[in-house]
């Protein structure tokens, strides 16, 4: 057993290290879209652990994503910063606001939290609109490029595709430790959680910085893949995309993550021709699969891994 | 700040408040009755506004527009209701949640994909102007809006006091199981009451069209009206009411005096302070657990 595991580990690790030669055969558009995808996945890793794992409700991932956007570019279009220092100022910074919306949200859990949460992303976004002159306001800001060769696109694949293989690694030490295990004892019963001795408020308050590194981070890389941040995509309906992405993936489940990061981000540029249907099949996709699929895709694995050890 | 002035922020607070409680009242009266908290509420008041759009576009008298609204915001909630809600009703809260914001963003792209992001204008029904009286310029829109306002919490009293169906809901709301052993149809009343929310809402749509003119985007009054919810408490119409109008005052009157920022971040900073140092609201009461 142990051996068919180490065997299976390193096809993995081959599979991964890959992408990292993929620059060389594919056009500027796919390393484009890998990119997304690699910053999808570290969205949906953060998100996954504060709500499927936690079963806290956040609404106002986006907002993380945007002050990771957003304090990258003006660490390095106003202090001229390196990017992997800026990435990693931003994370910190990101972490903690996380803490300081966490440490209120701690006390709130259900639509209560939801609300609250909400109330984050609208303040988020006044924000953004009224000191126009820092942030561009709506129409936006712009990444200065300061050197060639960081900047390139071939680059910052690699970056975001190694932070990503980081992210995952990281993400499953967390579910294997102690962390994680109090993370699932929160979701399933807080009381019976707090019976057990564990501090609910500070493992709440912990998922919540959690959640907001892995958005700081995916929202940092965002800024240097495509250059240009986007006051819109910061808004609930994205917020309402990344839940999709763990609905539909599988919730509290790390491969549900990549699987509803992967094919939610592939979806929307196959269906490139109707993209003012975006939302709508976002939404409507959301629904069904919280009606018909409440497990996600990640269920069907399991299903057929169970009927295949019957057979 | 004289007197004139004064007043005049009065009534325009006022309005503004009562809208805020119109809709804040559409959110409390299913969260009551199955504990669902309608996030797809403010595309209600969206819905409304379009309906009312090309109503009056037909050339239809404004009071049958206004009725016929109405009946086409309950007609959307019976059927949210009956196809969506009902299958799920015994799902985590997670679930709900994000099942009534989904249906909000659906029907604000539908109608983002017909109309596109255009602003159109609805006439008010009172063409007459300003009416003056003692040195106030008093909108005729305005007064509409808080007699509507009126009109209704007088209507939803008489429902809940003095009929049978607004009796079976306020048992429903008490508990499920009960309801059903005293003979009511639990389901029914619960259909009825989404109806009833969502032609609330419709209802706020029509009232709003004419101040703010009808875009996709006018849904987003539902942040302001759960303020006004979570102000009142979120269990009690009267606190919804309350909440409301308090918001409209504050606003107006915050924004009146130190701006418009102010204005915009004032009912957030409102909400985070209630939920943290008195999440149950004014009127509300705090659930009891059982493990």
């Amino acid at each position: 057993m142990r051996k068919k595991f180490s065997i299976q580990s390193a096809a993995i690790l081959l599979g991964c290290a890959a992408f990292a030669f993929l620059p060389i055969y594919l056009g500027n558009y796919y390393i484009y879209v890998l990119s997304l995808i690699f910053i999808n996945i570290i969205l949906a890793l953060g998100l996954n652990l504060l709500t499927g794992n936690s079963g806290q409700i956040s609404l106002c991932h986006s907002s993380f994503m945007a002050l990771g956007s957003y304090s990258f570019t003006l660490l390095n279009n106003i202090y001229g910063l390196n990017p992997f220092l800026s990435t990693a100022i931003s994370l910190l910074f990101v972490a903690m606001m996380g803490f300081l919306v966490g440490f209120p949200a701690r006390r709130l859990s259900g639509i209560y939290l939801a609300l609250a949460t909400l109330a984050f992303l609208a303040l988020v976004q006044i924000c953004i609109e009224e000191f126009a002159d820092l942030t561009g306001g709506i129409r936006g800001l712009k990444l200065n490029k300061l050197n060639d060769f960081l900047y390139t696109s071939t680059f910052s694949y690699l970056v975001a595709w190694a932070l990503c293989l980081i992210s995952i690694y990281t993400a499953f030490q967390i579910m294997n430790s102690k962390l994680g295990r109090n993370f699932d004892a929160v979701r399933t019963s807080p009381y019976a959680a707090q019976a057990l001795g564990i501090s609910v408020n500070r493992v709440k308050l912990i998922a919540f910085t959690v959640c907001a590194a892995y958005a700081g981070l995916a929202g940092a890389l965002l800024s240097w893949v495509v250059g240009y941040i986007d006051p819109v995509e910061f808004g609930v309906s994205a917020s309402l995309r990344y839940i999709t992405f763990i609905v539909i993936g599988g919730m509290g489940n790390i491969y549900g993550s990549i699987l509803g990061a992967v094919v939610l981000t592939l979806l929307p540029e196959a269906l490139r021709f109707v993209k003012e249907y975006s939302d709508l099949v976002y939404a409507a996709l959301l629904l069904l699969s919280l009606i018909f699929m409440p497990k996600g895709l990640i269920s069907y694995r399991q299903i057929l891994k169970k009927n295949t050890v019957h057979a | 700040m004289n007197s004139v002035i004064f007043f005049q922020l009065l009534i325009s607070g006022l309005s503004v408040g009562s809208i805020y409680a119109v809709v804040a009242l559409a959110l409390v009266l299913p969260f009551k009755a199955s504990g669902i908290l309608n996030f797809g509420q403010g595309e209600m008041v969206t819905v409304g506004a379009y309906t009312a759009l090309i109503l009056t576009a037909m050339g239809i008298p404004f009071l049958l527009v206004f009725t016929l609204t109405i009946a086409v915001g309950m007609l959307f909630g019976l059927l949210i209701e009956r196809c969506i809600i009902r299958p799920i009703m015994s799902a985590p809260e997670f679930t709900l949640v994000i099942a009534t914001f989904a249906i909000g963003l659906i029907l604000k792209s539908g109608i983002r994909l017909y109309w596109q992001d255009n602003l159109y204008n609805i006439d008010s029904p009172f063409s007459g102007g300003t009416i003056l009286f003692s040195g106030l310029a008093l909108n005729p829109q305005y007064l509409w809006v808080v007699f509507c306002t009126l009109c209704l919490v007088g209507f939803l009293s008489y429902l809940f006091k003095y009929t049978n169906l607004g009796k079976a809901m306020r048992g429903v709301a008490q508990s499920h199981d009960a309801s059903r052993l005293m003979g009511i149809r639990v389901e029914r009343v619960l259909l009825f009451t989404w109806a009833l929310a969502t032609g609330i809402g419709a209802m706020a749509g029509i009232l709003l069209a004419p101040i703010v003119g009808v875009n996709p985007e006018m849904g987003h009054l539902i942040l302001k009206a759960l303020v006004a919810a979570t102000i009142g408490g979120f269990t009690s119409l009267p606190g919804a009411l309350m909440g409301g109008i308090f918001l409209g005052l504050v606003e107006t009157y915050s924004g009146a005096l130190f701006g418009s920022t102010l204005k915009n971040v004032i009912p957030f900073i409102l909400l985070v302070c209630f939920l943290l140092f008195k999440p149950y609201g004014l009127m509300g009461k705090e659930p009891v657990f059982r493990l």
